[in-house]
């Protein structure tokens, strides 16, 4: 009955009096357990209902919350051995938020191994599969988060992106991602991965919703010391706004269907078909709409740029994970030796070979040619987005070349697909740049994205531009319809 | 390719281990990351482009007054260490007793 509802329907519901959140609650939490076997989205399912009632818009209203955000008394994994029996003694600034508008937790969410993974898969709990057929991954990290929300489970859910970790398994699960300027929401209380790329970001099953709760989560806080000032705007407010003459990009390199044609991957043609179609849409709408060109030897290194940033700062930022003051205690006759051990049985496989590219890219030896080389490649494409965006309002690209893959399937690493089309979405943390991912068609039965960018601290003319899209698209509301439950 | 034992050098600095057949694994996986990494170096005249720390330049931080905020009490901190003594987490000795 209130599966699948947005948060604007069951605000109406809860204000008409037709149902109370407590009612609510004991929906999302049923469908949590039912759905829990099949699809593993919950590290934790919450089976107390705490409603803490406001004048928010989602006062009352279930949520759910990725496993890297600091719950006081309530697990937080990491989804990580290492942090396997982990109870926090204090609140994400996010997690303090949702409380004081009175948002009701249903569970923490599945992720990848302390964010660190795009496929859903490297989870201490187990793999999560995607609504729309269970033989595929939903991505990641934010594959918990993504997989509640397409399941109807709950109308929102709170994710971290630090390569494309909420858009991405936004585009694989057929519903919305926002992940808006670097800095607009605090980050305390979420277990760092890579701080200069790090956001917190927004799943729902709409750009309104995505709105409301950045609208909530937004502002300054003196334990983020990166935060930004609040802009006093309501983006949901700026919603309607007109868009004509908006003017949006593709990149050529990217998405041009001439650099495929003969790839023999008839999904990924048609993903591209059904996104040159969606442009002209976006003509007759209104939109200025334009292709560049960029150099693409530059862009064809954004993937390593992201591997070599990314990974060495998370061997910093996990350095805390010792199980000496909290996790499971190594054993061993000194310090080191215990740390050694908690690390080495704490840490999975696949999250210890980033580590160690992490280290090898801080190698003295290194440094220069890869460190800091990424990070003036990282320079470059920024400096070169920047400058399309004083000419155009947004970027807009496929979020992916193609659906959720299936859990056997393997990647070609060095193609320009892999390079591009599927790492693309990292420009947006390099950059800080507010970009929202919304599902736009469906290639073989499933749910395929596609992703706006804007410029830096322009999320409200991010969110009116893909409110404006999605009602082109068709695909509002839309939630993967399995199993026999209604609640 | 990478020596297995560069690799093993680069993890027991960061405090873990592996088992020989998982730094195998790293060793093929390496191959393809070089790969990947030749294409930074393949960007020509960067050496004049200063590294980006930061997505853009924050003016809204300033330091803040330093005044006591919010702290955990003594037992919260403690809560989740599994070996205390004395309100201290407990370790193994690390100073030697013949010294």
């Amino acid at each position: 009955m209130y599966r699948g509802k947005s948060i604007l329907e069951l605000r109406e519901s809860l204000d008409n009096g037709n149902v109370t959140s407590e009612e609510l609650f004991g929906s999302a939490n049923k469908l949590a357990h039912y759905f829990q076997e099949d699809y593993n989205s919950f590290v934790t399912i919450i089976d107390k209902c705490k409603v803490k009632r406001s004048n928010s818009l989602i006062s009352g209203i279930p949520y759910a919350l990725k496993d890297n955000f600091s719950t006081t008394g309530i697990l937080t994994t990491g989804s990580s051995n290492i942090l396997k029996d982990y109870v926090p003694v204090y609140d994400a600034t996010v997690y303090k938020k949702l409380k004081r508008a009175g948002g009701v937790l249903v569970g923490k969410t599945v992720l990848d191994e302390l964010a660190m993974g795009g496929t859903g898969t490297t989870g201490h709990t187990g793999i999560v599969r995607n609504p729309w057929d269970k033989e595929r991954q939903i991505g990641g990290s934010s594959a918990g988060s993504a997989a509640s929300v397409a399941l109807g489970i709950v109308p929102f859910s709170i994710g971290s992106d630090t390569g494309d970790s909420v858009r991405k398994p936004a585009s694989f699960g057929g519903i919305v991602g926002f992940k808006p300027t670097y800095g607009l929401i605090s980050r305390y209380g979420m277990f760092a991965f890579a701080s200069s790329l790090d956001h917190v970001a927004t799943l729902t099953r709409n750009v309104r919703d995505a709105a409301i709760v950045t609208d909530i989560l937004k502002g300054q806080d003196p334990k983020d010391m990166v935060t930004l000032k609040d802009d006093g705007k309501k983006y949901v407010d700026t919603l309607d706004n007109d868009i004509k003459g908006r003017k949006l990009f593709y990149i050529k390199e990217i998405c041009d269907l001439d650099l495929y044609k003969d790839s023999g991957d008839s999904e990924l043609i048609e993903v591209l078909e059904k996104f040159h179609e969606l442009l002209d849409k976006c003509r007759e709408m209104g939109f200025v709409v334009e292709e560049v060109s960029v150099d693409k030897d530059l862009f064809n290194a954004i993937y390593p740029t992201y591997m070599c940033i990314s990974c060495a700062e998370a061997t910093s930022n996990n350095a805390n994970l010792t199980g000496i003051q909290f996790g499971p205690r190594g054993e061993g006759n000194s310090i080191e030796e215990i740390m050694f051990d908690a690390r080495t049985k704490g840490f999975s496989e696949l999250i210890k070979r980033r580590f160690i590219l992490g280290s090898y890219i801080l190698q003295k030896e290194n440094q220069e040619k890869l460190f800091l080389n990424a990070c003036r490649v990282r320079h470059m494409i920024v400096d070169k987005i920047t400058e399309l965006f004083k000419e155009y309002d947004g970027m807009i690209l496929p979020a992916s070349g193609g659906i959720a893959p299936k859990f056997d399937e393997k990647d070609e690493k060095l193609s320009d697909r892999y390079l591009l089309l599927e790492n693309h979405l990292a420009i947006g943390n390099f950059g800080g740049f507010p970009s929202i991912t919304l599902p736009f068609a469906f290639v073989s039965d499933m749910p395929v994205g596609i992703n706006i960018t804007g410029g830096v601290k322009c999320d409200d003319i991010v969110l009116n531009m893909a409110e404006r899209i999605e009602e082109l698209t068709g695909y509002k509301d839309i939630y993967a319809k399995v199993g026999d439950i209604d609640v | 390719m990478i020596e297995k034992e560069k690799l093993r050098d680069y993890a027991h600095k960061l405090m873990f281990d592996m088992n020989d057949s998982e730094y195998e694994t790293l060793q093929e996986e390496f191959d393809i990351i070089l790969k990947q990494m030749n294409l930074i170096e393949k960007i020509p005249n960067i050496s004049d482009v200063s590294p980006m720390t930061f997505p853009f330049p924050n003016n809204d931080v300033s330091l803040r007054e330093d005044e006591i905020g919010d702290y955990l009490t003594v037992s919260e901190v403690l809560e989740n260490a599994k070996h205390q003594v004395n309100d201290q987490v407990r370790v193994p000795k690390v100073v030697d007793e013949d010294v």
